[in-house]
């Protein structure tokens, strides 16, 4: 292996007093910032710090899906900051990837704060090796330097900083130590007279000898793409076969015969080194990254065996990592259960209180049409939202909270690989399905996480099939209250089943290759309260904003249609399905309709319908209550998941969906009908 | 380029050893170390590995192996890595000894 060698190096000369770029810089009050790193060094920390907003936290790669905006002011600045998604490359693999270095060229922020995890160094700098080809103005916060510190590493930030030819500022961001330091930097940087530009990365000779062939090439035949992208970066990203590149150049009229050029240079490279271009740039990058890395770093004490590394063990054992993730996962549902209803009942008492006063008081002055839409519609949806869906989401969202931030949920994914593969799915997509047990809208967006658009929809589709904290709120209401346990037991049991079965179709059935896990393991921490509280909060309120609005208006559209007197007819309309082909009295088709709006609706209104024609839940056989409850479990999104998933993948998808899931939910319903009615 | 025979590939054969005397990843014991020679697989797995610090000539710690064609857990240049099987068994490296 000849390309193992540090050849590259950084070209120093390159301090530039660019009059044509100062002449645009008359000394405003305005600046631009964008956070850029590797995936969970703790970027959105550093953002939360810097903005004093709260983007959502957590100790797993890849939860910064969108990038976030904050501003705040400082020493009389008013500076706008950009977290962009963490990544680990500007290549094109990803679209996190295409979207952060197009929003670094194009936008072109005045700072760039390169966020660097110090205790993995060598990995870090592979970025910010490339951030410096796309020259960019660069400022580092080296990051977790306390941990690298308990690591046993010292960093000679002095030393890094004349090799890369940047500021290095240390922090760590939990604490906020560094953070004014940083922000001081990022000022003087923007607004010093002389730009000092970063040093220019130099590849081997051989290399070099062919990214200036082609750059030669891009600078006589191109004339739009090195208006927004540096020559040489454009050069180097030919060289590597960027596809984004390649797409953008197959565009233009000479482009085609341009790649052919570049083709010829890239494989004589490839015939000399015995590896294709990617590769032997990548791996000249590392060998460059762990060359400054070595010369920065002095390991002072040997690293010992910490608790986080025995727990790290431990957790992906064999044996242990099984028992503690099926011990994890009781513990976890058990809580939010017991919690959940508890906190339900409690808030139930009081609201109902209040929705009693609030319809005495409208109605001594309100006709009473008004009244019902106001209080049945716009009252009783946001009740049954806060002491149905909140009192079970809630207590989920705290302890997903503990366990993202500790670092756990990738130990999961890890294990669960093998068991996700049978979907074609890899371990990442445990995360959203784990997800799914509180609320599908936030595990709906949680598939961004996976790398492909196939594998988003794919992971998004299994997702809908798992039961919410509405759903069950209906299987515990419903069948846990009146047919028992083990019932219970065999609908989740039934509902996995479901999923790993239609997974498995969708995967055979979706076009497109599987992709095989690539996972970063971050380090055990301990949860901090402070996190855990801001993200609760954070989540809650984003579920409140994207949820409530819905529940408001279609709890008084369905109002009015009950008003309408239209109701009757649609019973009628779906009574032969309702009784002949599920079993159920035809009047449960109302509760069907509202839970499409909420799943948990169903079950506060089943006892409504019933009413209705003089029957009660427990009117009900057991047969039929597990009818429903599968019926519910499987059948159309609710509102909020379809506009959610509407989102990620459009309309034709989502209604997709929606259609599959009605018919499946029919199906199943039908024939759990006939088949339990044999034995029970 | 080389040819093989398609008949004459043994599929007793466990752990197919390269003519550099590399072997794949996962055909390793669980904590040992060794070089990575080079990967295989498609273009884009290849450079994806690549881009994550598996690059010819760099060391690796082997840390975990899940058992039933599961994933493994690898430490490369300060990182722990989580690999699927499919990835780390196109994964060839030349193991250190002790």
């Amino acid at each position: 292996m000849v390309h193992n060698k540090a050849t590259l190096t950084l070209d120093s000369n390159r301090t530039v007093n660019s009059n044509a770029a100062q002449s645009k810089k008359v000394p405003r009050k305005e600046l631009r910032i964008a956070l850029a790193g590797n995936a969970n060094v703790g970027k959105s920390v550093i953002f939360n710090q810097l903005t004093g907003l709260n983007q959502v936290t957590g100790n797993w790669p890849g939860k910064t899906v969108e990038r976030a905006e904050g501003t705040l002011f400082f020493e009389g600045y008013n500076i706008r900051v950009i977290d962009l998604p963490g990544t680990y490359s500007l290549s094109a693999y990803s679209m996190e990837e295409i979207v952060s270095r197009d929003y670094l060229a194009i936008e072109k922020p005045d700072i760039i704060i390169n966020v660097v995890d110090a205790s993995a160094l060598e990995r870090n700098l592979y970025l910010t090796l490339q951030l410096l080809e796309l020259e960019v103005p660069i400022v580092m916060a080296l990051n977790q330097v306390d941990f690298a510190a308990k690591k046993g590493l010292r960093i000679d930030t002095q030393k890094l900083s004349e090799t890369l030819g940047v500021t290095v500022v240390p922090t760590v961001a939990v604490t906020g130590s560094g953070i004014n330091e940083l922000l001081s930097a990022v000022v003087e940087q923007a607004t010093s007279e002389t730009k000092v530009l970063a040093h220019e990365v130099v590849y081997g000779k051989e290399i070099e000898e062919h990214i200036e062939a082609i750059e030669t090439l891009v600078v006589s035949k191109l004339t739009q793409l090195p208006a927004i992208y540096p020559s040489r970066w454009l050069a180097i990203k030919m060289l590597e076969k960027d596809s984004d590149i390649i797409a953008k150049l197959e565009a233009y009229k000479d482009g085609h015969a341009l790649l052919g050029l570049v083709d010829e240079i890239g494989s004589e490279l490839e015939t000399v080194h015995g590896e294709t271009p990617p590769v032997i740039m990548a791996a000249e990058r590392y060998a460059f990254a762990s060359k400054i890395a070595k010369e920065a770093v002095t390991v002072e004490a040997s690293p010992r065996i910490s608790l986080e590394q025995k727990l790290a063990s431990v957790t992906t054992h064999k044996v242990f990592g099984y028992l503690i993730l099926a011990g994890v996962a009781t513990v976890v549902f058990g809580a939010i259960f017991a919690g959940g209803n508890l906190l339900s009942e409690w808030l139930n008492s009081g609201l109902v209180w209040f929705s009693d006063g609030v319809a005495g008081l409208f109605a001594s002055f309100l006709p009473s049409v008004v009244v019902d839409l106001l209080v049945n519609g716009v009252i009783g949806g946001v009740v049954a939202g806060i002491t149905i869906a909140l009192p079970y989401i809630v207590p989920f969202y705290v302890i997903l909270a503990l366990l993202e931030d500790s670092g756990y949920l990738p130990r999961a994914a890890f294990l669960m690989d093998n068991v996700m593969h049978k979907i074609g799915l890899h371990g990442k997509a445990f995360i959203p399905l784990l997800l799914g047990y509180g609320c599908t809208v936030p595990a709906c967006i949680g598939c961004r996480i996976m790398e492909t658009k196939r594998e988003r929809f794919l992971a998004a589709f299994v997702v809908m099939l798992i039961p919410c904290a509405a759903r069950t709120v209906v299987i515990l209401g419903l069948v846990g209250r009146y047919v028992g346990l083990p019932a219970v037991i065999g609908i989740y049991l039934f509902d996995l089943v479901l999923v790993f079965g239609l997974g498995r179709i969708a995967f055979k059935v979706l076009p497109g290759e599987p992709v095989g896990l690539i996972m970063e393991m971050p380090n055990y921490k301990k949860p901090s309260a402070k996190t855990v509280v801001i993200k609760t909060w954070s989540r809650t309120k984003e579920f409140v904003y994207v949820a409530f609005p819905i529940i408001i208006v279609g709890s008084i559209i369905v109002e009015a249609f009950a008003l309408s007197g239209l109701m009757p007819h649609f019973v009628n309309a779906a009574s032969p399905l309702m009784t002949w082909w599920l079993g159920l009295p035809a009047v449960v088709a109302i509760p069907l309709i509202f839970g499409i709006l909420r799943k948990e609706l169903t079950l506060v209104l089943l006892s409504t319908a019933l009413a209705t024609v003089g029957l009660g839940v427990t009117s009900l056989s057991a047969v039929q209550m597990i009818v429903f409850t599968l019926v519910v479990l499987i059948y159309i999104p609710c509102l909020a998941t379809i506009a959610a998933c509407k989102k990620e993948f459009g309309w034709k998808k989502s209604l997709g969906i929606a259609v599959i899931d009605t018919a499946l939910a029919v199906l199943v319903g039908g024939l759990a009908f006939r088949l339990l009615s044999l034995f029970m | 380029m080389q040819l093989r025979n398609r008949h004459g590939h043994s599929h007793k054969a466990k752990t197919p050893v390269n003519v550099d005397g590399s072997v794949p990843l996962n055909s390793l014991p669980e904590g040992s170390k060794a070089i990575v020679t080079h990967t295989s697989g498609g273009l884009c797995a290849v450079r994806r590995l690549s881009e994550m610090g598996l690059t010819p000539g760099c060391e690796i710690t082997l840390k975990r192996k899940c058992s039933f064609r599961g994933p493994i857990e690898i430490e490369v240049r300060g990182v722990a890595l989580a690999l699927g099987y499919g990835l780390s068994s196109q994964i060839f490296v030349q193991p250190i000894e002790g």
